[in-house]
């Protein structure tokens, strides 16, 4: 009588199993058909169309050119250019990114007051749009700006044009320092975030061996956030090989184009001002297999620092 | 111990600095949406000019064709960035949901999938999507805007690992009173997981509010245009002076500060979560 | 009984349909236009009940993206304007309509052409076939505020620059600087409009963007150096006169508050002063002279002059196409109009011939100037050429990079460019 009994528990439950492995596939049906339409078509198709010649506004069918974009964009001097522009500013950007705002987040946190009132003020550049980020660096780089203004009162000279946006070097700084001024922030609150969730006991039981301030940071904080900060360079270093919004605006803005017409800005005006879609969709691979070198890079660095307490 | 106060006052005096540079932009754009373009670009700055140039804004609403654009720019940003934060909300939590609590063929496929195409870099797809979008005959609406970025594998990805902690016990409770899937769902797991959505829905927001590339490519009517590409066109136009682009400029910030001084907390907590978003 | 009912229905069918046409143009911004334009909707849509017409501006920097990402989708506007520079590549690619010469009560293209002064449809015209009706036919003079020429004791009427090196003289006498932060510039070129401004200067020495034969690019290397050598010396790295990197000066030249003393404009200039600065506009202290050409040019070649066309897309449905010609016809038979309140010469010949053109002020300045000069080159690569140029004076006055360097790219890259099918 008890086997009877049981045997329709077990099936019930199989039952239910089953009913929750449709379900489960039910719940990631949306993602799954979302992604296929919006990422992996896209990207399969600006592989095809990367094989093309074809021009945007004409309605004949585009020529199969074979690899011919790609070896035009090897041999062309402006593609190689745009590589230099984007490399100059991704590592121009990074490198302080990461610096500065793993000191500001060590620094804010040994202050005992005002830690709320830094974070917030260091963050707040992060919610303003690219858009009006660059529309104020803009006139605070005009030869008349701001910009000039501090530098001649800094070097105590009179009426020295710096030239922010004329000068190729001076242009590329400026793009960085316009990134870096937005997003530092950013990145400060996520080694606060990393740094405040080292226990305690951890830096007393050091203070108790008599390590001071700096080599608490040095031995003890750094190495066991060294996770976020793998992350933190890789992330902000493929945030930078992304960047749009800046160099567009600045171009927009009277500044010339070469020194700061990274991979982005290029692919835009390649299929928009020159109407080469297929060489756009070459340029748009060969970013993407960059940035997924990158992410590889990511992807394998945070799996072999998993750091316990 | 004087080392140490001497140390404590330098570091006060980098912060500070520091800060000083932040701020200094954010309050240049305050001060100089009340001048006029003379005072703007004189040397040196005038910090306190006096002058009160109110038109300056009211230039910037009522745009320079008379047609108070702006207003309508605003209100879309809103819109569109408020539908995108509710789709990817949901969606997003639903499929963290089903990858979380439900063991089925393939599951670990699907997460890998979702989690690829966050290496996939938007500027890389974004000609291909055009055409895909135009296809669809969502060119110049609201819904080309909004549905390729309804959902993203970071999103995805971050509900998934905050509900691997929430409790089986719940819903299995509710499974026994007869509560149907989707109910579970709707009913027991969306209500407990608020700091995460919010985190989540901060993030999408702030994204799209500041969204340009893929607007300037999809949008053409000036009555659908999102606040940056409103501001982009009125940069350009010939009647705009330095003082309104300033007042346009402090406008479309506005709603951003005052969302970041009400919800600080989740603003601060959720760049711990950060990850390659579309922006 | 019968075809009562069938003659109800096709009148209903007819109104039905006809209530459905709607129209869009878009066109680039020009305040003193809209008001104008939207009167002529006003009265066209009285005329034709059944037509909507949505009129949609775009800034002139950003129309040519915009059409282009919509035409790219196939869901162009029915009617639209932009530079014929850029436009050509439509015509080209066959994604504009030709005129349709019935609606304008015409019979051959001829019959069209004879309505304008010569020329003025040469851009349009493709395989025999004409495909715009001008919106505008715009060359750029020198404008110049007399006031800041008085302070510095010069005589606007007798010593305004007649050549380009006279220019640098006499900007070098308005320049304000404080170091070499320029506060007050003499005149600026119009950045980066190289195909309008720079290209007749090259022509002056006797260069040319393309042989005669279309094969080469960038002939006459002479020239071509010379031209760079000239802004280079404009530019930071030489007399800091100028750069493209100062607000355009024909924005400032309106506000008369002491940024900028000359600028290059079209006659349109004039109302935009009017509208902007009444002051500066009533108290006459503004005047425009021809544009300048060398001391040792071969040819005299002013200012290039660029159209505004009307066009209309050729994938619109046939009865859009008809209204939007109607239309279109509609709003140009007002050449006058256009030139009293918006200062657009329509290069029509009842308009030049009448005596509202010849009182025109200054219309005669920049008809002189006009007769001496010729069209922005069409291209289907133009704004390419364009983008070229831009890159090889800007690397000449913004960097280090000498003429002959900046010239070496240009001819490699322009050559490469024009051998690529």
């Amino acid at each position: 009588m008890g086997q009877a009994h049981l045997f329709p528990k077990v099936i019930d439950l199989r039952t239910l199993e089953r009913k929750k492995a449709i379900w489960g596939f039910i719940f990631t049906m949306p993602a799954i058909i979302f992604f296929a339409i919006f990422s992996f078509y896209p990207m399969a198709n600006a592989f095809w169309t990367s094989f093309f010649r074809k021009e945007l506004l004409s309605l004949k069918a585009p020529r199969f050119v074979g690899l011919n974009n790609y070896l035009y964009l090897l041999r062309s001097e402006s593609f190689w250019n745009s590589i230099k522009a984007t490399a100059i500013f991704a590592f121009g950007t990074f490198v302080p990114m990461v610096l500065f705002s793993l000191s500001f987040a060590a620094l804010i946190l040994t202050r005992k007051r005002f830690q709320k009132f830094l974070q917030m003020a260091y963050y707040s550049p992060a919610v303003l749009s690219s858009v009006v980020a660059a529309a104020i660096w803009l006139l605070i780089f005009d030869p008349r700006g701001l910009s000039n203004q501090f530098l001649n009162f800094l070097f105590n000279t009179k009426g020295i044009d710096y030239r922010w946006l004329s000068n190729e070097n001076m242009l590329r700084l400026a793009t960085i320092i316009v990134y870096f001024w937005k997003y530092v922030g950013y990145f400060t609150i996520i080694f606060v975030a990393g740094m405040a969730s080292i226990p305690k006991s951890i830096h007393e039981a050091a203070t108790i061996d008599g390590a001071n301030r700096w080599q608490d940071f040095w031995h003890i904080t750094l190495p066991l956030i060294r996770p976020t900060t793998l992350l933190v360079s890789v992330m902000s270093m493929i945030q930078c090989l992304r960047t749009f919004s800046t160099q567009y605006l600045f171009v927009q803005g009277g500044a010339p184009i070469k020194p700061i017409d990274v991979i982005t800005l290029s692919i835009y005006n390649t299929a928009i001002r020159d109407r080469q879609i297929g060489r756009a969709s070459a340029m748009s691979v060969i970013l993407f297999l960059i940035i997924m070198s990158f992410s590889y890079l990511q992807i394998r660095i945070s799996k072999t620092e998993n750091i316990t307490y | 111990m004087r080392q140490s106060v001497f140390l404590d006052i330098f570091i006060w005096f980098f912060l500070i600095v520091f800060a000083v540079f932040i701020l200094v932009p954010i309050l240049f754009m305050f001060t100089a949406s009340l001048m006029s373009s003379k005072n703007i670009m004189r040397i040196p700055y005038p910090w306190i000019s006096g002058e009160f140039r109110w038109q300056n804004y009211w230039q910037a609403i009522k745009g320079n064709d008379g047609k108070f654009f702006y207003l309508k720019s605003i209100w879309n940003s809103f819109l569109v960035a408020s539908l995108t934060t509710i789709g990817t909300v949901l969606l997003c939590s639903l499929t963290g949901y089903g990858l979380a609590k439900y063991r089925f063929k393939g599951r670990t496929f699907v997460l890998l999938m979702i989690l690829s195409t966050m290496m996939i870099p938007f500027e890389a797809i974004m000609i291909p999507l055009y055409l895909i979008v135009t296809n669809m005959g969502m060119q110049d609406t609201y819904a080309g805007l909004i549905v390729p970025l309804l959902m993203n594998a970071f999103g995805i990805f971050m509900m998934r690992q905050y509900l691997l902690t929430f409790p089986d016990e719940l819903i299995d409770a509710a499974r026994i009173d007869g509560t149907s899937e989707f109910g579970i769902y709707w009913k027991i797991v969306l209500p407990n997981s608020l700091p995460a959505i919010a985190t989540l829905a901060i993030l999408t927001f702030r994204s799209q509010w500041d969204n340009l590339l893929w607007p300037l490519l999809i949008i053409q009517s000036p009555e659908k245009k999102t606040i940056p590409l409103y501001i982009i066109q009125f940069a350009t136009e010939k009647y705009t002076n330095e003082g309104a682009m300033m007042a346009a400029a402090a406008i479309a910030s506005i709603p951003m500060f005052i969302l970041f001084f009400t919800l600080t907390k989740y603003f601060l907590s959720g760049a711990e979560l950060f990850a390659a978003r579309k922006d | 009984m019968r075809w009562m009912t069938w003659f109800v229905m096709f009148w209903l069918a007819v109104i039905v349909c006809a209530a459905q046409i709607e129209i869009t143009i878009w066109t680039h911004e020009d305040p003193n236009r809209t008001p104008l334009e939207e009167r002529y909707i006003q009265e066209f849509q009285k005329m034709y009940p059944n037509v909507k017409i949505t009129r949609v501006t775009y800034p002139s920097a950003k129309i040519r993206e915009v059409v282009l990402t919509a035409f790219a989708a196939r869901k162009g506007p029915d009617i639209f304007n932009m530079e014929i520079q850029d436009a050509y590549p439509y015509i080209v690619n066959e994604r504009v309509a030709p005129v349709n010469l019935s609606v304008l009560g015409l019979k051959t293209f001829d019959e069209l052409k004879s309505l304008y002064v010569e020329g003025a449809l040469d851009a349009v015209t493709y395989q025999g076939k004409i495909y715009g009706l001008p919106l505008e036919l715009t060359n750029w003079c020198i404008f110049i505020n007399k006031k800041y020429f008085r302070e510095v004791g010069l005589d606007p009427e007798k010593d305004y620059p007649k050549t380009w090196e006279e220019m640098v003289q006499i900007s070098e006498k308005l320049v304000i600087r404080e170091g070499q932060i320029i506060k007050r510039r003499g005149f600026d070129f119009r950045y980066p409009y190289y195909l309008t401004f720079l290209l007749p200067m090259v022509e002056q020495l006797g260069g040319a963007l393309f042989s005669d034969d279309g094969k080469t690019a960038i002939v006459n290397d002479e020239a071509w150096l010379k031209v760079l050598r000239f802004m280079k010396d404009w530019g930071p790295n030489g007399r800091n006169l100028g750069s493209p990197t100062y607000t355009a000066a024909r924005k400032e030249f309106n506000k008369d508050n002491n940024t900028v003393a000359m600028c290059l404009s079209g006659l349109y200039q004039i109302d935009r002063i009017k509208a902007e600065n009444p002051n500066f506009y009533n108290s006459k202290e503004w005047m425009v002279v021809p544009f300048p050409v060398f001391k040792d040019a071969v040819k005299d070649v002013r200012c290039n002059y660029y159209g505004h066309y009307y066009m209309v897309n050729a994938e619109s449905s046939k009865e859009k196409q008809e209204w939007a010609w109607r239309f279109i016809n509609y709003i140009l038979s007002h050449p006058e109009d256009y030139l009293l309140n918006v200062g657009l010469i329509q290069p029509k010949r009842s308009l030049i011939e009448s005596d509202t053109f010849k009182n025109y002020p200054y219309a005669k300045v920049f008809l002189q100037d006009m007769e001496r000069a010729h069209i922005v080159p069409l291209h289907p690569k133009g704004p390419q050429f364009e983008q070229l140029i831009k890159e090889a004076v800007e690397s000449v006055m913004l960097t280090t990079t000498t003429p002959e360097e900046a010239l070496r790219i240009l001819k490699k890259k322009a050559n490469e460019l024009l051998k690529e099918e």
